[in-house]
């Protein structure tokens, strides 16, 4: 009896365990990310605003601050004069993340690119970012705080 | 190569004619037609909106609830007279009438009575036929893309203003849809009293300031990666657009304004107290506008009178107070150098109100007023369809003291007694529809 019982606990423990099988797909990882290109929509209002505080502040803006946004906004003509409004008093709020100039220096490549990231949601491409490590790198008045001034208030940034 | 006098004199006709005939090109390379002269070099177009019914105005059935505007003695009823708000003397040493020609049976003549189709009215010279798509811009030109298209030499939107005194579909009214126009001959607007707000300053209020090398290193940047782009957001998605130095004007400007306002200038601008509202600071915001920019072309409304859905005697308190406020408009312009003397304004409702009342009834028994005129033209109530019209201007131009008790002129005349003033009226196409010059009564205000 004990010897059935050995056996049958035996084909049991050998049946249900089981060495996991390693499937390789052959892929290579992506990271999803927009061209230029291919930004053919205008973000609305709301997006704009919403997303240009989330960028800045790394939070969503409150609906209360949205709603006063949302007003002054519609209550100017030109939209690229109100816009530059926006960002240049959202740059002057305390609670801006926004890295400190030394960091360019160390590693102004990657500074460019997590920077075109962040607000193109694309790379630089190999002209850009060559221009822009060189602006950083010869011109003492290219700041970080200059760099994401001029990305949110370029065209594309007002695309998706 | 000789040339006798005869041949001189009639080489030199044929080029005379030729020049006053063909067109000509200008420096941008754009076919101009030849424009006609102009009368003035400004004109403001002050629409005394909200719903005036001319029972109320020139008629004053109530008294002369507008002593500013309208000559009369006439005393307000004594059951609502207390409840009238005070104001200051009036700054005119008469009543500004006197300054021009007052037309008393001027008609909305067709559509709905509603407040933005009035408005599209005024600011197109067409009348619309439906209730309209309010969060949409209209489909004919306004007046401010038929001056900045039509005006030769073309003028930049610093030139052509328009201030509202509400959000809700008002901001769409700077420019069209039309294809052949759009925003890129669009109109500055602004909506002042919520700009210039808590608000507005505390989103607004307080920019990062670059210095003057940053500035330079930004704008060799912004062109940068706006060429790196291949599309434009100033293309119609911006609205109305103006270049770099404007727009640094329109920023310094919206600068001054917040400091005047944390200065307390505003506060009791024209010593009015407690009884200013928000017409009133519309129309001293458009103040601040003229005397900033001067601008050739700018259209500003009120519509305070509308609480008359609600309350008559507010809306009789608030007739005086627009009252009030078109007259210190006047006022401001004829002491702006460069606008005294060479501007002409044009005060009408874009509609008036019904002759019976509502439902509601006041704290002084008085039934309120809406104003429901629809389209067929018969039912309804269509005295909300008359109003009046009052043009006031230089002497030698317009008509002084000159009063037409008679039906005479329509919501429509206005955009092209404009283009005829600033000289661009022959330049329109006709098929965009604008009533001929030659056929609008209101130039009987004119010499």
């Amino acid at each position: 009896m004990n010897r059935y019982l050995f056996l049958f606990l035996l084909v049991v423990a050998v049946s249900s365990c089981k060495k996991e099988s390693d499937y390789i797909y052959e892929t290579t990882p992506v990271t999803v990310q927009q061209s230029g290109a291919v930004k053919n929509n205008v973000k609305s209002t709301t997006e704009f605003i919403s997303i240009a505080y989330a960028d800045l502040f790394g939070a969503n803006i409150s609906q209360g601050q949205l709603t006063k946004l949302g007003n002054v906004y519609a209550s100017f003509g030109d939209k690229k004069v109100v816009e530059d409004r926006i960002i240049l008093n959202f740059l002057n709020v305390p609670g801006l993340q926004i890295p400190a100039t030394p960091s360019i220096n160390g590693d102004t490549t990657a500074f460019v690119s997590k920077t075109y990231k962040k607000f193109y949601n694309r790379e630089p491409n190999a002209f850009e970012a060559y221009y822009w490590k060189e602006q950083i790198r010869l011109n003492a008045n290219v700041s970080p705080l200059v760099m994401y001034y001029v990305l949110m208030t370029s065209d594309e940034y007002r695309f998706y | 190569m000789t040339m006798n006098r005869r041949k001189f004199l009639k080489t030199a006709g044929i080029a005379a004619a030729g020049a006053i005939a063909a067109p000509y090109i200008l420096p941008s390379g754009r076919l101009f037609a030849a424009t006609g002269a102009r009368k003035v070099n400004h004109v403001v177009f002050c629409l005394y909106a909200g719903g005036v019914r001319n029972l109320e105005s020139v008629q004053m059935m109530d008294g002369n609830l507008m002593p500013n505007l309208l000559n009369g003695a006439a005393p307000i009823s004594p059951d609502i007279a207390g409840a009238m708000d005070i104001l200051p003397a009036s700054p005119l040493s008469q009543p500004l009438q006197n300054y021009g020609t007052l037309f008393k049976q001027v008609k909305y003549r067709r559509g709905p009575t509603g407040h933005y189709n009035g408005h599209t009215v005024a600011v197109t010279g067409q009348y619309v036929d439906i209730d309209l798509n309010i969060r949409a811009h209209p489909e004919n030109p306004t007046i401010f893309e038929l001056y900045r298209k039509h005006n030769s030499p073309q003028k930049a939107a610093l030139n052509s203003w328009w201030v509202a005194q509400n959000l809700g579909p008002y901001p769409a009214l700077n420019f069209s849809s039309h294809e052949e126009y759009g925003a890129a001959y669009g109109a500055n607007f602004i909506a002042p009293t919520w700009l210039i707000s808590q608000d507005g300053y505390d989103v607004l209020g307080n920019p990062k300031v670059f210095g003057s090398n940053e500035k330079a290193a930004i704008s060799n940047l912004q062109q940068f990666v706006n060429q790196n782009f291949n599309k434009s957001y100033t293309d119609g998605s911006a609205g109305v657009v103006n270049d770099n130095p404007d727009a640094a004007l329109l920023q310094s400007f919206i600068s001054d304004l917040y400091n005047k306002a944390q200065g307390g200038q505003f506060l009791n601008p024209w010593g009015a107290g407690p009884a200013m509202n928000n017409d009133m600071y519309n129309i001293c915001f458009a103040e601040e506008i003229i005397k900033q920019f001067k601008p050739e072309l700018l259209v500003v409304n009120m519509q305070d009178v509308d609480v008359g859905h609600f309350n008559y005697t507010s809306y009789a308190n608030n007739l005086r107070k627009a009252d009030f406020a078109a007259a210190h408009l006047w006022n401001t312009i004829q002491n702006t150098p460069g606008m005294a003397n060479d501007t002409v304004m044009i005060i009408i409702p874009e509609h008036g109100r019904n002759q019976f009342g509502n439902t509601s009834v006041d704290a002084y028994g008085r039934y309120a007023l809406d104003h429901t005129a629809p389209v067929d033209l018969i039912s309804g109530d269509q005295m909300a369809r008359d109003i009046f019209c009052m043009v006031v201007g230089p002497v030698g131009v317009v008509k002084q003291g000159q009063v037409i008790n008679t039906a005479m002129g329509e919501s429509s005349d206005v955009v092209p007694v404009i283009a005829n003033l600033l000289g661009f009226d022959s330049s329109i196409p006709g098929y965009i529809g604008v009533k001929d010059y030659n056929s609008c009564d209101l130039k009987a205000a004119f010499y």
